[in-house]
């Protein structure tokens, strides 16, 4: 491919290399510009796995500059969500039937094949308001309202970052705190963990009609510029979950602890999964940016741990190239690896007594590789096109493969495909 | 003479204050948006300072200071300070990034160009004798240590006076949050928008030079005008610099590849970017792009103004 040089990269390396020399970050030339600037940006992405959810995620944002340093942004989703996801059971030699999370109803799945949920048809809508203003020389902060609402959740959420900057602007500490209050109504009640699933017409055992949850984080982090040419960011996580974490429609089939044949009453055969009420997490994730003489290169790092027993990697690569005219081209590698959760259990052994578990492949042994390319039109220097292709593919390994569920692909990758449209426009 | 002036306008309810002082050959101004006489009086003072401390530090003209031992050192290697190191490392990036066009070994050709008016064009000879004494590339650069070859030279004078403007408005605002617009010599930046939450109004005028006034005023006679909230603006282009014979206009813009003038340069180029050094270096480049500047400008998506 030939990769044409961008001209206007003349004026970005000068923009950095000039705030090296004043011992400062770059300054956004454009903030030349009276006090009226709007910014939007949307999207349109769409997410589809193979043979299961399909997801169309419609994003506006606008971001206003209000002068003297003060900006409002303003961020609308609606995730319209279709097709079927896996209930959690295993594939068996042959039919299995399941009744619906309402109660009303069953769904059967052929021998051989993965029990997948095909009610799954929701429509979230989300907005959030960040409201950022200097709170001192070299501070600012920036206050956060996010509310998102569907059928059977609903969150509010308050945040408050605060950005110092020292150094000449050099280095950025970043403090930052969240809080969620999060409602979970699932459809038929809240089930009661590790009670069996009902077969109709019997109503399962129910906790009530909803749960809380909440959500705490806390972030500290650092940027740097190491040089005219290089940036390097850390970032420290710490999170808290407490209140009703299982998924409620999710179920765990109870098996032979010899054979590994699902048992042979249909009442007994499947239970609802339960995790436990609280889960404290932390993360670190290290970013470093390069640039070349025009092109700029993206590398971060993220370890994750939590006191479910997962632990993770992540590794993400982005190159852009500048082409001709402000155009850019930009590949993306993603690598993610995962422990397992310690009560992760692809079947449950019928007469063992287990606090807490869950068949959520998410919770597996898992790996996650997605290679994607994205590519950017200049319409004018101040609006922006964007196509992003993305392929996903997750594979995980069972907890466990007890007789004849050998013969059976327990947990079979999921494929998925991304495809997102941007455009930016500033005026 | 007094060397410093303090001025207090009126303008409504937002009075402004206004530090002149004379450095780098050029009218120097700061204006202070604050009715803080003490204040302003200290921050223009401050600005005073900055300027005559890079013009002592980096001008040409002197004996006693780091670019007059890096230029007489016949060869040898000069250990320079911090700052002397950073504005190399930036005229060579600046000479990467333009093909060799900016380049700071330049000032050579001075030698063989004289630009009064008359019709003295040096002979080819002369100019291929002085390309020899010409190019960043000859020279040895490896922070700390230079080692500029005898006969050659460097200057900074292409940076200083924006590098000037920017400093100042940094030093200033480790100082204090107020407004502040800088203008040395038509070289100007502004530090973020004043009290009444607008920016300062700067004309850009004939022949490329720029004046600002207080978001009142209105200029008659200006070109255009607009508001500058934070950002700076140079200019480059002398249009009393040249030679002229057979009908030929030898403009004073130099292409230190060739050492001939650049034709079809544009009288003045005026640049606004996101700071007077940014726009100093890009309106240098235009005018050395000769009849491609507006084309080399409008790639580079900021805002602009040529005269021909």
């Amino acid at each position: 491919m030939q990769l044409k040089k961008k001209p206007a990269a003349i004026r970005q390396t000068l923009a950095v290399a000039t705030a090296s020399l004043l011992g400062g970050v770059a300054q956004n030339a454009n903030a030349l510009e009276t006090s009226s600037d709007w910014e939007i940006d949307s999207a349109l992405l769409f997410y589809a796995e193979s043979d299961r959810i399909v997801l169309a995620e419609p994003v506006v944002r606008v971001r206003k500059d209000m002068g003297n340093d003060r900006f409002l942004t303003v961020k609308l989703v609606i995730d319209a969500l279709t097709g079927s996801s896996a209930n959690g059971a295993i594939p068996t030699a042959s039919p299995q039937t399941f009744t619906t999370p309402s109660g009303n109803g069953t769904y059967t799945t052929q021998a051989n094949e993965v029990p997948l949920d095909p009610g799954f048809r929701d429509t979230r809508g989300a907005v959030n308001a960040d409201w950022e203003l200097p709170l001192g020389e070299n501070l600012t902060g920036i206050f956060g309202f996010n509310f998102s609402n569907e059928f059977d959740y609903q969150s509010v959420g308050l945040s408050a970052t605060l950005n110092w900057e020292t150094s000449h602007k050099m280095t950025t500490w970043t403090l930052g705190v969240g809080f969620n209050a999060d409602t979970v109504k699932p459809v038929g009640g809240v089930p009661v963990g590790l009670t069996n699933m009902p077969v109709l017409p019997a109503i399962k055992a129910t906790e009530g009609a909803d749960h809380a949850k909440d959500v705490q984080d806390l972030v500290l982090g650092w940027s740097r510029v190491l040089s005219r040419r290089d940036l390097l960011q850390l970032s420290l996580g710490y999170g808290n979950e407490s209140g009703y974490l299982s998924d409620p429609y999710k179920i765990l089939t109870v098996v032979d602890g010899a054979t590994g044949a699902p048992v042979a009453d249909p009442a007994q055969r499947y239970r609802y999964e339960k995790r436990p009420r609280d889960r404290t997490r932390q993360s670190l994730l290290v970013r470093w940016s390069h640039q070349f003489e025009n092109d700029v290169l993206r590398l971060s790092y993220r370890y994750y741990t939590d006191d479910w027993g997962v632990d993770s990697h992540t590794l993400d690569v982005r190159y852009r190239f500048e082409l001709a005219d402000g155009d850019y081209l930009e590949p993306h590698l993603r690598y993610y690896t995962q422990g397992a959760a310690d009560f992760y259990h692809t079947s449950l052994i019928d007469g063992q007594s287990y606090d807490f578990a869950s068949a959520d492949y998410r919770l597996a042994d898992m790996v996650t590789t997605t290679l994607g390319l994205k590519y950017g039109w200049a319409l004018s220097d101040r609006s922006e096109f964007s196509v992003r292709a993305e392929l996903m593919k997750q594979s995980a390994d069972p907890s466990q493969v007890i007789g004849v569920q050998s013969q059976q692909d327990l947990v079979p990758d999921v494929d998925a495909v991304i495809l997102q449209f941007g455009y930016t426009l500033q005026f | 003479m007094p060397d410093f002036f303090l001025y207090r306008r009126d303008e409504g309810t937002h009075s402004y204050h206004a530090g002149r002082f004379e450095a780098m050959a050029s009218p120097c101004e700061v204006l202070i948006d604050s009715e803080d006489g003490a204040l302003a009086d200290k921050l223009s003072h401050i600005a005073q300072a900055e300027a005559r401390r890079i013009e002592h530090k980096f001008s040409r003209y002197r004996d006693d200071n780091i670019i007059h031992r890096i230029n007489h050192a016949r060869g040898k290697p000069v250990e320079v300070d911090e700052e002397t190191a950073d504005l190399l490392d930036y005229a060579a990036l600046c000479y990467d990034i333009s093909d060799g066009m900016f380049d700071i070994t330049s000032g050579a050709l001075r030698r063989v160009w004289h630009f009064d008016g008359s019709d003295h064009i040096p002979s080819r000879k002369a100019v291929r004798n002085i390309l020899r004494h010409i190019g960043w590339r000859k020279i040895r650069w490896q922070r700390p240590r230079i080692t500029v070859p005898g006969g050659m030279e460097i200057d900074l004078g292409g940076i200083g006076k924006e590098y000037a403007v920017d400093r100042v408005l940094r030093l200033i605002g480790e100082v204090s949050p107020v407004s502040v617009l800088v203008n040395f010599g038509g070289d100007l930046a502004a530090s973020g928008p004043r009290r009444h939450g607008r920016g300062w109004i700067v004309g850009v005028e004939d022949p490329g030079n720029i004046q600002q006034h207080p978001a009142t005023v209105k200029l008659a006679h200006s070109r255009e005008e607009f508001e500058l909230l934070r950002g700076g603006i140079a200019t480059s282009g002398d249009t009393r610099r040249f030679l002229q014979k057979d009908g030929i206009r030898y403009g004073h813009i130099l292409d230190p590849r060739t050492g001939w003038p650049v034709p079809d340069a544009p009288h003045s180029v005026t640049v606004a970017a996101g700071t007077c050094t940014e726009a100093g270096i890009l309106a240098t480049l235009a005018m050395l792009h000769g009849a491609g500047a507006e084309a080399f400008l409008r790639e580079q998506g900021v805002r602009f103004w040529c005269q021909r």
